[in-house]
This record gives structure tokens, sequence and C-alpha cells, in this order.
């Protein structure tokens, strides 16, 4: 015993090992080999001939377990073509040698080259580090071995794995790994068609805005879909990420992304969507607009504008809007006007407006094989056909609708790409994809000059830039939490769109004077970059 | 070929079972090699290797030596390569089940030790007693196999206790295995019985007057496991049953009868079983729940990948995080230790073992001896793709017992007992027929002389 325990303890034994188990292996077949031969040697001529079955059996059981041995090859060689396998190995395998717990990630770039995520060894372990910490941490997401995976990180999990086998190269770099048993598989470097610089600027601008520094902004790029922009405020940071986050304790929400699950109440920037739906169905007249209001029914407090209300405060007289058009009622973004112009169109034409929207919808981002981000639409609850009233408040982005800013800013990239929804991107190599034709296009051209009116002569006038070309639309939603949300929505330069946008600050109060400008400032900034 | 004179003396059978005795050898050195790499890993820890370390290899290698041997000394001219493949299976057994830390110093207790030998000894007794013909004598007792596995199963399901959703035997033994055995044996002798009017249908029907019996009691029997939810052995002796009856009466009806019924009452049991309907869907989707249902699964699965194509080495992973290591999944432990390719070894000597039983099945010279074997080898291989499919997901989880490796008194004994019968099965003629070729006067010189050349043969082959 002695003499085996001195083996084992001596320097050479790990290599005597190796050997062994060469040996063992080569023993092993070696055996198989000679067990075949016996048949000739022990020819069993007492026994009967075979019957006939035997080799249609003997076949059907051999194909059987080639068929096992294969199916278990794709686990244990290719492994890492399963995204959810190795997610579950990198949060619930302790085996300390398993090569999921060190591959080395790809990076995550911005579209200029930026490092927004990538990994480095740390103790012989890879640990993912995220150099602007809380600002993409919704958008790019986290890998985590506890918690999982996230935003980009999960969407395009097998690339940087390593695990998408594209090339006859990336074969030969599988072949090695398991030839080799290498315990460091490294992964592909992924762009993003994100924006370090704008991302920043945009994060930094609502968490300094008026309100409780909250909010969430969205800008992309109208053509192709391409989010330059994705940011929700407040974040948390990914790379110091805690289980009380997970609780959800925390009333601020850092988890929750504002900007593509957020469901506010969207006020006035909903009456584009209005004007879309009324210039579709070919109305162009004008309506009258009582300083006093518009109600379905005297039981109802009347849908007043807000200089009404303003008026009042300072004791003043209003005349009202008096008779209005489309474009200037959106301009002037007349409540009186759309809760008219929402219950003249009635329930049928709402729903079918919305169906066209996608309302209710959860909206996916053009993805990758192991699934990808999605954006909820906006959420129209049914409304009773006897209910005009919740029409007419519908109509005016309040009530039974809420939306989410990035779904607003497809809206305003719709209008600016000819009526055309793109399917919102985050990886440069994605091809774009059609999402669908929220109007015509002759219905986009017109509601382009009327957005660019409502900055230029309307709510918006504050921000007029020159050479930005600003068109948007306002939005100051009322809320039972609070001051009113700021929102403005809209895309430059209004003759031929290049970025659309939505800003969102909650509890910010008017649009025209939190949101908007928080929108010029990154469009100037943006122009600088030559966007 | 060899031409091989009639052995007379023990001397004879010595030399007759020499290709036995020198696989049986490499095997027993195979086992070594493992044996010793698996013990290497000890000192690395810290921890000193003890005698009793030694005990259970010491105890396996006696176990098999003198199992040649006494098979030597019984005359036995049966196969040759069954109890070296055995031997092999085995030690892949024994160095996976101490790798689960089954036989840690400490807790080295008897009842643990004991299986292997036992179940050697059973194979020995059933192969030599049933040797030349003897085990057709089975078929004289018929009702008691069927008796003794009703019996069984009622007992079972009075004394049983519920784990893990299907019911165990007293002490967490499982009884049923025997079924596996007794259920072979009944079928195999009814069908010899009534082979004639079985294997005569009119048309497109079975002959049910003469097959009703034998429904009858399967009936029971399946209804009682399916009481118990073991839904595994169902389908293994499902499978047995169909093999026997197709085997034996050569009439295609049973075969296509039996998958189409199979097919509908699997559908219907599936839908109604929650139990099986959770496997199932587990089974598609273990990501749905990967921490609940899906985890024994997955870890099995995350143990292989960690294992890679050649593996850690012997006690270089850690298997231990494999849940269930020592029985059902013993099979991933084997994978992670010695990654795909010692898999893809294991899986070829289950290939050999499998097709050795078939062979014998198809060679046999009763037709009793055919439906026996047919249905031992039956139940080895679909219990064998079933293990094997379920830990690597292609097939759902049924948590059955891979024969020869995984740690289960009852399932070792079963399987050696079945190859003891099928050792017996081929063993061929009866003893009469033998005795008189011995009889013949002049035949001893050319006798000698053919099995000098028969040896020289032998060697040429194993140096080929």
């Amino acid at each position: 015993m002695e003499l085996l325990n001195a083996l084992f303890r001596s320097p050479p034994w790990e290599a005597v090992r190796l050997g062994l188990h060469l040996a063992f292996g080569l023993a092993l077949l070696f055996w198989l080999w000679q067990a075949l031969q016996l048949r000739f040697v022990v020819p069993l001529k007492h026994l009967a001939r075979p019957r006939a079955w035997l080799l249609p059996v003997v076949g059907l059981l051999g194909l059987s377990l080639v068929a096992i041995l294969g199916y278990q090859a794709t686990w244990q060689l290719g492994g890492t073509a399963r995204p959810q396998f190795i997610a579950f190995m990198q949060s619930h395998d302790r085996r300390q040698f398993n090569p999921a717990h060190w591959i080395q990630r790809g990076r995550i770039l911005d579209q200029r080259g930026q490092v927004l995520a990538e990994s480095r060894n740390r103790d012989g372990a890879a640990e993912r580090v995220y150099p602007y910490g809380s600002v993409f941490a919704h958008a790019i997401g986290y890998a985590d071995p506890r918690f999982g995976l996230s935003g980009v990180e999960a969407m395009a999990n097998p690339a940087l794995n390593g695990s998408t086998l594209d090339s006859l190269g990336d074969w030969g770099e599988l072949g090695r790994q398991l030839l080799t048993q290498s315990k460091r598989p490294r992964g592909q470097d992924l762009v993003t068609t994100l924006d370090a610089g704008l991302q920043q600027a945009a994060v930094e601008q609502i968490a300094s805005a008026k309100g409780i520094g909250r909010g969430a902004v969205v800008l992309m790029r109208p053509a192709d879909g391409a989010v330059l922009v994705m940011a929700s405020v407040p974040g948390f940071d990914p790379n110091q990420l805690q289980p009380t986050l997970f609780r959800g304790a925390d009333p601020a929400t850092p988890l929750l992304n504002r900007a593509t699950q957020g469901q506010y109440p969207p006020g006035s920037v909903f009456k584009v969507i209005l004007a879309a739906q009324a210039l579709e169905n070919g109305f162009r007249g004008r309506l009258d607009n009582p300083a006093n209001g518009y109600t379905t029914s005297s039981r109802y407090r009347p849908i007043r504008d807000h200089e009404y209300y303003e008026a009042q405060r300072s004791g003043r007289a209003w005349a009202g809007h008096g008779v209005l058009d489309l474009t200037t009622a959106l301009a002037k973004s007349s409540n009186v006007f759309f809760a008219q112009l929402g219950v003249l169109g009635g329930h049928r034409a709402l729903t079918k407006t919305g169906e066209r929207f996608l309302f209710n919808r959860s909206i996916a981002f053009v993805g990758g094989p192991s699934g990808t981000v999605h954006l909820q639409a906006a959420q129209l609850e049914p409304i009773p056909e006897r209910d005009r009233y919740g029409l007419a408040q519908a109509a005016i982005g309040q009530g039974r609708v809420t939306t989410t800013p990035a779904y607003m800013a497809l809206v305003a990239a719709a209008i600016a790409n000819d009526g055309v929804a793109m399917r919102p991107r985050l990886l440069r190599d994605t091809k774009p994809e059609v999402l669908g034709r929220f109007m015509s296009a002759d219905t986009a051209r017109r509601l382009r000059v009327m957005l660019r009116r409502a900055v230029t002569d309307g709510t918006g006038r504050g921000i007029e830039t020159a050479g930005l070309e600003i068109a948007g639309k306002t939005g100051t939603a009322e809320n039972p939490q609070g001051a009113s949300h700021s929102w403005f929505v809209g895309f430059a330069p209004a003759s031929a769109p290049r970025l659309a946008f939505a800003v969102l600050v909650e509890h910010g109060g008017y649009g025209s004077t939190v949101a908007a400008p928080i929108a010029r400032d990154l469009l100037l900034k943006a122009a600088e970059q030559g966007f | 070929m060899a031409r091989r004179g009639t052995p007379i003396s023990i001397g004879d059978y010595w030399q007759l079972r020499a290709p036995e005795r020198r696989l049986l050898l490499w095997a027993l050195l195979i086992a070594l090699l493992g044996y010793l790499m698996l013990l290497g890993a000890g000192p690395k820890d810290g921890l000193d290797v003890q005698f009793v370390a030694l005990v259970p290899f010491l105890i396996y290698l006696g176990t098999f030596v003198s199992a040649h041997l006494l098979l030597v000394l019984a005359r036995f001219r049966g196969d040759q390569l069954l109890l070296p493949l055995t031997a092999l299976l085995s030690a892949i057994g024994l160095i996976a089940q101490a790798r689960t830390g089954l036989f840690a110093a400490a807790a080295l207790d008897p009842a643990k030790l004991i299986p292997l030998p036992l179940g050697v000894a059973l194979m020995l007794i059933f192969a030599i007693a049933g040797r030349g013909g003897r085990y057709r004598l089975a078929t004289r007792v018929t009702w008691l196999w069927a008796g003794v596995s009703l019996l069984l199963l009622a007992l079972v399901l009075a004394t049983g206790q519920r784990y893990r959703g299907a019911v165990y035997g007293f002490g967490f033994i499982t009884p049923t295995e025997l079924l596996k055995l007794t259920l072979v044996l009944f079928t195999a002798a009814f069908v010899d019985q009534h082979l004639k009017r079985l294997s005569r249908w009119r048309s497109l029907l079975p002959p049910l007057r003469s097959l009703w019996p034998l429904l009858l009691v399967w009936m029971l029997v399946l209804a009682m496991l399916l009481v118990q939810r073991d839904l595994g052995l169902v389908l293994i002796l499902g499978v047995m049953l169909l093999a026997v009856l197709a085997a034996g009466t050569r009439h295609p009806g049973y075969l296509a009868y039996g998958l189409v019924l199979g097919g509908a009452a699997g559908a219907a049991l599936i839908s109604l079983f929650t139990h099986g309907q959770r496997r199932v869907e587990v089974w598609l989707n273990p990501f749905s729940d990967p921490t609940g249902a899906g985890w024994q699964v997955l870890q099995g699965l995350s143990g292989m990948y960690a294992g890679g194509l050649w593996g850690e080495g012997f006690s270089q992973a850690r298997p231990r995080y494999t849940p269930i290591a020592e029985s059902d999944l013993i099979y991933a432990v084997w994978a992670e230790e010695l990654g795909f390719a010692g898999s893809v070894l294991l899986v070829m000597l289950f290939a050999l073992l499998l097709i050795r039983l078939l062979t014998l099945a198809a060679r046999a010279r009763t037709p009793f001896g055919l439906m026996a074997a047919t249905g031992v080898a039956a139940v080895l291989s679909v219990q064998t793709l079933l293990n094997i499919g379920g830990v690597t997901k292609a097939l759902p989880l049924t948590g059955i017992t891979l024969p020869l490796i995984s740690h289960g008194g009852s399932s070792l004994l079963t399987v050696f007992a079945s190859l003891g019968l099928v050792l017996a099965i081929s063993d061929g003629e009866p003893v009469k027929s033998r005795r008189k070729s011995m009889v013949k006067p002049d035949k001893g010189e050319a006798t000698i002389e053919k099995r000098e050349r028969s040896a020289r043969q032998a060697k040429t082959g194993k140096a080929a």
C-alpha cells in the first residue's frame, strides 16, 4: 500500500496517469477487436443456424445506439450552440472545470467601436465588465452566472459565446477546442447600432431634468430601424448586480426598461396617431372649439384646452381657439378639437387604427437565433360602444390609452419613412426588416408638414433651432401619481428625416419646456457628430 | 474455421475455453488499470489509499476468476464471450460506482459488496443447472412463473412506498425488477406449449381462444404496474412480449397488432397520467423548469458537456453534482469522467453484449430457448436504450437502471440471472447426444490433433 501511495504522490504520476488513460482506452479498443475475432475461433457449431431476423434486428439496434450517440454529441460536444443550455450551466453548474464558466465572451461595441461590454480574466475566471456602468444597463443588459442574461447579451448570446458556426474556420476552431479540451473558448465581437456618446448625453439629460430625474429616450434611424439611443433612467450597475435589485423593492424600479416596457399615458403625443387616422379617413374639415370645452354628456366634466386653465389661474378671460383645421389644431395641441375628432371618427375607426398601428402587441426587435428584445406597443383597453366620453379621452391620450417611449419613436419613424415602420434593430450586422405600413405615404407627407408647423408655430416653438429643422409633437400627460409626464416625439430634419426620437420625462411637467429641449440638445449633438 | 473434436476431460475443457480465459484476463487487466487510476486521485487530495479501498476490486477479481474456473469444471460448452463481456461491463460499473462514493472507506458495508458476487453466482447456477438442454425444465412450471410474477406485484402494491412518483418495495429495493426474468420465462413457456395453435391465424384474427390466458396474465401485470406508475417497466415488458411472440410464432401479425395497440395505449396513458405527461413535457423542454423538473437531466448534461470529448479522467471530475448519479444517471458520470470518447467505447461494449445475446437467441436449438433468449435480449436492449436515451435527453427520462453498471441490487441480480439463462441456452443440445459421440472409439487421436489445430488457429486469430 505504501508503495502505491508513494507512486500516487510522486511528481511523474500526473504524466503516468495520462499515459494510463491512453492505455485504458486503447486496451478497451483492443479488447473489442479481440472479441470480434472470437466469432471465428469459437463458431458455436453446436447451435442452429441463425434465424433470418437476426440481421435486421441487429441493424435496428445499432442504428438506435448510433442515433443516441449522435444526439449526445450535440450536447456534449456542440453544447455551445444551445444558448439556454450554456445559460443554465453558467448559472446552475458548480463544476469549476466546466468550460461554460470560462467562455471569453466576445466584446460588445457601439457603432464607433467604443467598448460597451467585455470579458476580462480575474483570478482565473472570466469576468464581464461594462465600462459605461448603468448607462447601457437596459440596452446591453448583463450576462451574469447568477442572474442570467438580458438585453443584447441575451439576444446575441450564441455569437458572443462563439457558437455560431458560420464558416469553415468556425468549425475548425470548435474542433480544435474539443480535441485539446480547451478551457478558454473565445466568442465573437459584436457591433451594435448604439452610440455611446449620444446615449450618455441622453442619460445625463434625463437624470438632471426637472421632475424626479426619471425617464427614457429613444433615438432611431427611420430608414432602417437602427436604434442609436435606448436610454432608461434610473439604471443599475451591471458590474455589481445585487439580489436586492431583482426583488423589486426599490420604488424607483431601476430594473424596468422604461424605454420599451414603461407604459405611460401619452397625452397630446397621441394626437399624432389621431391626426393620421383622420387624414387616412379623408377628414379635411374644420371644427369649432368653444373655450368652455367639449363633453359627450352633461354628466361628465368638459374636456378643455390648457389655455383655459392658464387664463383661469391668472384671472383672465379666454375666448377659445374658435374654428380650427387639423394642422392648426395639432400645432396648438387643442384638446377640444381632438376630443371631437375622436368621437366623430367613432369607436370602429379607432379600433381599426389600433390594428394598423399594432396596438396591444409586443414588437420584437430584429433578433438573433436566441431570442430578442421586445418593445410594447401602445395599450388601448377596449372602449364600450356606449362610452363616448372614454373615446373622447382616448383621443387626447388620456384615460384608457398608455404607450411606451420606444413605441412613440417607432410611430415618429414611420411618419418620417413615408408611413412604413421599420422593425427596430440593435445589432449592426442584421438586415433591416419592414415591420408594417402604419399609414399611406400621402398621410405621412401631410403629417410631416403638420409636425413641422407644430415646432415653427405651435407648442414646440421654444426649441426651434436653425439648421436642425425639427418636427415634433409635445405632450403633457396627466397622471394620478403626480405632476404631468413630459413628452416630445418627432423627427429631424423635417424635409428628409434622418433621425426619429421620443423623449419622456416622468413628472417633468410641460412637454414643451422639459422634454423638447432634451430632444433638441440630443439632435444638436448628433448633428455635431454628423448623423 | 476450426472443426473441433469432442472434448472429454477437464483438460479438454480448459483448452476449449482458452479464448474466454484470454479475453477475461484482458478484461481484468483493463479493470485493474481503471481502478488504479481511480485510486490515484486520493493522495492528490491529501488522503492516503487504505487497504480497504482495494477490497471491492479484489472481490470482483476473485468472483470472475472463479466463475471461469467453475465453467471449466462444469464442462460447460456454451458461449465464451458473455462472461468476459460481463466482467468488463461490471468493471466499468464498479469504477463508476466507486466514483459516486459507494465504496467510501468508512461506508464499506457488506450489503454494498455482496450484489456482484451473488449475481455472478446466480448466473453460474442458472448456466450450469440449465446446461445441456435442461433449461427446458422451466416449461414444466409455466404457471409458477405467472404466479410468482403476480404475487410479487401484489406484494409490492400492498407494502410498497411512494418515492419520486413511483412505488418502491420495502426498504427501497425494487422486487419488480424480478419480473423481467419471471415474465420472460412464463411467456416463453406458454407460447412454447401452444406454439402451433398460436401460429395459426384466421386471416387477420389472432387465435384468441388459445391466447386468452396469456393476455389475462399480462393485463393483470400491466394494470398493477400502471397503478405503481412504472411506465418504464411497462414499456420494457411490452416490447419483450411482442418480441417473444413474434420470434416464437414467426407470425408478423403479433408485431403489427402490438405496435398499433401499444402506440394507442401509450398515447392514452400519456394523456391520462400526469406523471407521464410531466416527464414528456420536461423531455421536450427541460428549460421550462430548469431548477425543478428539468434539473436532473440538465445537471447530467452539464456534467457531460464539462467532460467534453476526452473527459476529465478518472476521479478528476465532479459527478457528485449529478443527481441520482449512482443509479439512473450513471451513464452521465461515465461520460463526464471519460468524455464522449469513453461513452462511445461503453456503448460499443453494450452493442457487443446485446448483439451477442440476439445472436445466441437467433441460433438457439429449441423454440423455448429461442423465445427465452429473445425475451432476455429484448429486455436488456430496451432497458439500455431507455436509460442511455433518457440521460442524453434523446428520450424521456424513465427512471430505469443501466444494466450491469447502475447500483441496485435487485436490478443487478436479475440481469445476472437472465444472462445465466442465455448461457444455459447457448450450451445447446441435450447431454445424451454428447455421450453418444464420446463413446465412439477411434476418434481420440484425430480429436487431439484437431484440438491442437484449433488452438493454433486461435492464436493466429488473436495475432491478426
